[in-house]
């Protein structure tokens, strides 16, 4: 009887181990669990022992059922989550997509730009672009006879109204309202009068930087300048500032970062200098100061100036800035 | 501006490497853009000697020559008529390179073989066009490296970037001025030794009146006799080529090489074309014409200082002399002009002829006024000694107001207030005084060649720079002392972009000038326009931000890409006003164009109608909490169509349209499909939104949903229909809407069915079934007479 068992279990045993489809599992079930079927079979053998044995044998038989009927049903399931899956799904097929929105690359850049400045404690202003010839020249000490009121650099409106060539204006209109302290940036669109090919367009945008108060140095516009440099592209980026020349501020100074590419070793974007030129910086010229009555001996101040596209191509390695304004969905689509 | 390494060693004696000098130029603020060999680099090419000289028996033009490197032999094919036995020739050995990366192989040319190539100066790099074979004059052994015979003519090119306040270094002193004083060395000025002839005097010869004091204040001449023109030597020829000046002969020449050494701009006329032996400078009259020695007829603007004889205009002052009386090859006398105009006058002037040259450059910015008589009697020196003139006696100078050197006012102490430095004060002296600044009872003296010294902190600037930028502090941790404002304008608009990129819709930037055809279609105004406008694509400011959009939506398009949705959020200009600023308000547009989903294996091929437009407009109002909005139908806004527009109002304020794009327009920007679009005008949404929230709870309470549908007139509004249900539901009603359109079938021709699905719940407890029903039967009642509807059973 033991031995009529055991030779049940291990048949069982096999015969599970090398079914491959639901029939088969069917057939085993009929063949073991079925009303006829050799566990039932099994039960019938219980006449043929004496009542002593009886419990012992029956105990037997129960756990035999107990474990052929388990190990059907984790069979089955197993089965039945794999025929779902199987029927009902291609997961390589694409789902439904809603339409993503991008920000444009310029406007992401414009956006990191601005959060580095507002971490380092600047408010952000805003001003027209269509300027007076007073708030884009005259108030920046940019005299009357300067290159850059020629007809040839700047977009006119009128004899006394420009496009402006940069945010500068925006410094003049916010110290005209307010006293110091000062620290802002003003982002926004520029306009110069060149012809457009890959490294010019006559639309461009800049942020412009203005810091006034009692005892502003030389070396704070430094430290900005730095701080902005190492936020924006890491803290290995070494800047270097070079004198140079700009009506509205004195000394005036060009800086540059260390190519962000080969960080400074030496490559074909800094043209193996190193560095890459970003803009101009410098104090405040007291002939700004002295346009919006705010008094030199006590105040000192600097400012800063550079251009999101430059910066834009070069982070992701843009070199037409044409690219920007085509608006060609498979290139805002990479960003 | 280009200077000479080699030149620059003639006024100061620095130790510094081309290289390291590049450095510590760019460093004091002279920004070296290209720094290259005077000399292009070869190899292989030695001295050799033409032994002998036959001609090749297939080719004319060609000869068969020997030449020895001083160790043997070879046979090389030349083409130059020049070649002639006996002649020291540069040797371009098989395997030498040339400049321009030119390998010589061995060769065969008809038929010969050829073993190396004799040279041209052409051919070394040396200059731009040579006839025939160098053939040098020295006698120079043979098998010497030809790199050693150019030695003395090795030399670097510095492209300097002067800045515009920096006139005084568009000259080989003034840099090397700059560098005597970074690398602390001594400047030496050139020797100025000749001897006048006593016999006559200048005012002999000459007369000098100016009329026109303050377009020039000072001029001044020589009068040099019986000079030989001729070529210059080979030594100023090279100077001047290596900087970029052509050699003419060595009158012109010098001239020319001083205005490079000093940076002064010199005439040199031909005395015996000046008549009446007066100089008279004036003022240009109107509608003047002038032919400079370009050998072109001008019109000079008003106000142009020119220099005249007794009879007839000779020169443009400061800008460019006179065909009548330039030097040639038969000129005898020269009659010298140094001269100091006025930089607004050149500058003017220069403009208005659309002429710049050497000398108008230096003149704008500002010449050294009191520079004149070094730079004339240089270059009388050099006449004396170079063309064998004789120098008269005398300087004729009119200089009736003398200018003095700027006085400026200067506290030491400012310099480190204000570049947070702590220089000592011996240390800020000594670095003014290094270039030739002077201070004296609390100022600065600064020379008249330095235009640019006019307040403290220009002479801080100087400190700074020769002090080296990167020698100066830098504060690591900057000190915010500021409350942290907020600014509502940039957060706004943060705020409106977030919300339609949330809504699936891609950025746009778009160029701010339109063709003036584009604008065209804007009808709400006079547009503005550019003066000088670059073309006529960019003529007029943008009015509205759809032509933009339009144009990008055509780009991609026409690179088949056909789902499009775009938004763009920029300034719009209009309203012009006369000597005032127009209205310049930030809008935000939405286009779209396509399919209403994204293409997919079983996505339908619905395009994108009005409603879908509509919807996503009410999807930003609703995402911005602007619930208040009222639209209406509108057929007069600029760009969108007649039929198919509305007009979004808030608070009896229009905020913008939504609509179709109108087909003329669409198609004038090369689009043949439908395009929708809504603008906001985003000054205006400022004022009206508030995205302050507070929360209302939610219902705990069952809701009762109720179905009708109402045939009536196609003509009645389903929106009307609403607002009469809301009204006669009252507050349990918690929503209503359309969730089905019927037309035709057994319903009449004029007909529609609208059927709609009413909410009711309350926030206190459950309704239960008898008094919703009374509200039902109400609405019933009401709607059927209002809109004269019938039940759809």
């Amino acid at each position: 009887m033991l031995e009529q068992i055991h030779q049940i279990k291990k048949e069982f045993e096999t015969d599970i181990s090398s079914i491959e489809d639901k029939t088969g599992l069917e057939e085993i079930r009929i063949k073991y669990l079925g009303r006829k079927g050799k566990v039932s079979n099994a039960f019938q053998l219980l006449s043929d022992v004496t009542k002593e044995q009886k419990p012992e044998f029956g105990q037997y038989l129960n756990q035999l059922k107990k474990f052929i009927e388990e190990k059907y049903d984790t069979i089955c399931k197993k089965f039945e989550v794999e025929g779902e899956l199987k029927s009902i799904i291609d997961l390589t097929l694409s789902g439904r997509k809603p339409f993503i929105g991008r920000k444009h690359p310029l406007v992401q850049m414009a956006d990191e730009i601005k959060s580095v400045f507002m971490r380092l404690g600047f408010v952000i202003e805003d001003g027209p672009e269509i300027e007076t010839d007073y708030y884009n020249f005259e108030a920046l000490n940019i005299p009357d006879n300067h290159p850059a009121r020629d007809m040839q650099d700047t977009l006119y409106i009128t004899n006394d109204i420009v496009l402006r060539t940069h945010t500068s204006p925006v410094q003049i209109r916010v110290m005209e309202k307010s006293k110091p302290p000062i620290r802002i940036i003003a982002p926004g669109r520029v306009y110069r009068r060149d012809t457009p090919d890959a490294s010019h367009s006559p639309l461009f945008h800049q942020v412009e930087g203005l810091v006034v108060d009692e005892h502003i140095t030389f070396a704070d516009l430094k430290g900005v300048i730095e701080a902005f440099a190492h936020q924006m592209f890491g803290r290995d980026i070494k800047v270097r500032f070079r004198p140079s020349f700009f009506p509205f501020t004195e000394p005036s100074a060009e800086y540059d970062f260390n190519c962000i590419f080969c960080r400074g070793k030496g490559c074909r974007v800094c043209k193996n200098t190193g560095w890459v030129e970003i803009s101009g910086a410098g104090m405040v010229h007291p002939n700004v100061f002295k346009a919006v009555r705010y008094n030199s001996e006590k105040y000192t101040g600097y400012a800063f100036g550079m251009g999101i596209d430059r910066i834009a191509m070069l982070k992701f390695g843009i070199n037409d800035i044409r690219t920007f304004f085509e608006n060609d969905l498979r290139f805002i689509n990479q960003f | 501006m280009k200077v000479s390494y080699n030149w620059l060693k003639d006024y100061v004696e620095f130790d510094e490497t081309p290289e390291q000098l590049a450095i510590k130029l760019t460093e004091a603020g002279f920004e070296v853009e290209e720094l290259y060999s005077a000399i292009k680099e070869f190899s292989n090419v030695v001295v050799g000697i033409v032994e002998s000289v036959e001609k090749h028996p297939f080719a004319d033009k060609l000869s068969i020559c020997k030449v020895n490197n001083g160790k043997e032999s070879y046979q090389v094919i030349c083409g130059a008529p020049n070649v002639a036995t006996g002649q020291t020739v540069p040797f371009a050995k098989v395997g030498a390179i040339l400049p321009g990366n030119f390998k010589i192989k061995k060769a065969k040319i008809r038929g010969i073989e050829s073993f190396g190539m004799i040279c041209s100066k052409e051919e070394l790099g040396l200059e731009k066009s040579s006839e025939g074979i160098w053939a040098i004059d020295e006698k120079i052994k043979a098998g010497t490296n030809f790199a050693e015979v150019l030695k003395n003519k090795k030399d670097y090119i510095f492209d300097l970037a002067i800045t515009p306040n920096r006139p005084d270094c568009l000259s080989m002193i003034g840099v090397a001025r700059e560098i005597a004083a970074i690398t602390g060395k001594k400047l030496k000025h050139p020797k100025i030794d000749f001897k006048e002839e006593t016999h006559s005097d200048v005012n002999d010869y000459i007369t000098v009146n100016i009329i026109d004091k303050i377009g020039c204040p000072r001029y001044a001449c020589r009068v040099i006799k019986n000079v030989k023109i001729g070529p210059s030597p080979e030594w100023m020829e090279l100077k001047l080529e290596s900087v970029g000046v052509r050699p003419i002969n060595n009158i012109v020449d010098i001239t020319n090489f001083v205005l490079m050494e000093y940076g002064h701009p010199l005439h040199a006329f031909d005395l015996s074309e000046i008549s009446g032996a007066e100089i008279n400078v004036r003022k240009s009259r109107k509608n003047e014409r002038f032919t400079t020695l370009d050998d072109k007829e001008r019109e000079l603007p008003e106000n142009t200082v020119m220099i005249c004889d007794k009879k007839k205009t000779v020169a443009i002052g400061g800008i460019m002399g006179g065909q009548n009386s330039e030097v040639t090859n038969a000129t005898v006398d020269i009659l010298l002009e140094g001269a100091y105009f006025d930089p607004r006058h050149i500058a003017k002037s220069s403009r208005g002829l659309g002429l710049t040259t050497e000398a108008s450059q230096r003149f704008e910015r500002g010449a050294d006024p009191n520079g004149v008589i070094m730079a004339i009697d240089r270059a009388a020196g050099l006449m004396a000694v170079l063309a064998s003139g004789k120098v008269i006696k005398g300087i004729c100078d009119e200089y009736p107001k003398k200018i003095e050197p700027q006085k400026v006012s200067f506290r030491p102490a400012r310099v480190n207030h204000l570049l947070g430095s702590s220089l000592s004060y011996k240390k800020i002296i000594d670095t003014i005084k290094s270039i030739e600044l002077d201070f004296v009872d609390n100022h600065v003296i600064a020379p008249t060649f330095r235009v640019d010294l006019k307040q403290e902190a220009d002479i801080i600037e100087e400190v700074a720079r020769l002090i080296g930028y990167s020698n100066l502090p830098t504060l690591k941790t900057t000190q915010i002392n500021y409350s942290i404002e907020q600014s509502p304008l940039e957060n706004y608009l943060n705020f409106i972009r977030r919300n339609v990129l949330e809504l699936g819709i891609n950025e746009a930037v778009t160029i701010s000038m339109l063709k003036s055809t584009e604008a065209l279609f804007f009808r709400e105004g006079e547009p503005i326009t550019i003066l000088n406008p670059i073309s006529d694509d960019m003529t007029t400011m943008r009015p509205s931000l759809i032509p933009g959009l339009l144009k990008a939506v055509s780009y991609n398009l026409n690179r088949n890409q056909s789902n499009i949705r775009f938004f763009e959020i920029g300034r719009i200009f209009k309203n012009y006003k006369a000597n005032e600023l127009p209205d310049q308000p930030y809008s935000l547009c939405v286009m779209m164009t396509g399919n209403r989903i994204t293409p997919n294996w079983n996505s339908s091929e619905d395009q994108i109608d009005f409603y879908e437009i509509k919807g996503y407009l009410e999807a930003f109002l609703q995402k911005i909490f602007l619930d208040n909005f009222q639209l209406f139908l509108y057929d007069k806004s600029s760009y969108f169509d007649n039929r198919e527009t509305i007009l979004i109002r808030v608070k009896e304020r229009e905020i913008g349209f939504c609509g179709k794009i109108g087909t003329d327009i669409t198609k004038a920007f090369d689009i043949n499909k439908s395009v929708y679009a809504f603008v906001l005008d985003l000054n205006i949404l400022m004022d009206l939104i508030n995205t302050s929230r507070s929360f209302k709870p939610i219902s705990k309470f069952p809701y009762v949903e109720k179905d009708i549908a109402l045939v009536l007139e196609k003509s009645i509004l389903a929106g009307d229909v609403l607002e009469a249900i809301k009204k006669t539901a009252g507050n349990l009603l918690q929503s209503v809407e359309i969730f089905d359109i019927f037309e035709g079938g057994n319903i009449a021709g004029d007909r529609k069915s609208l059927a709609i699905r009413m909410r009711f719940q309350s926030e206190e407890r459950t309704l239960n079934d008898a008094e919703v029903d009374v509200i039902f039967r109400n609405v019933i009642t009401q709607t059927t007479k209002i809109f004269n509807a019938t039940l759809r059973n």
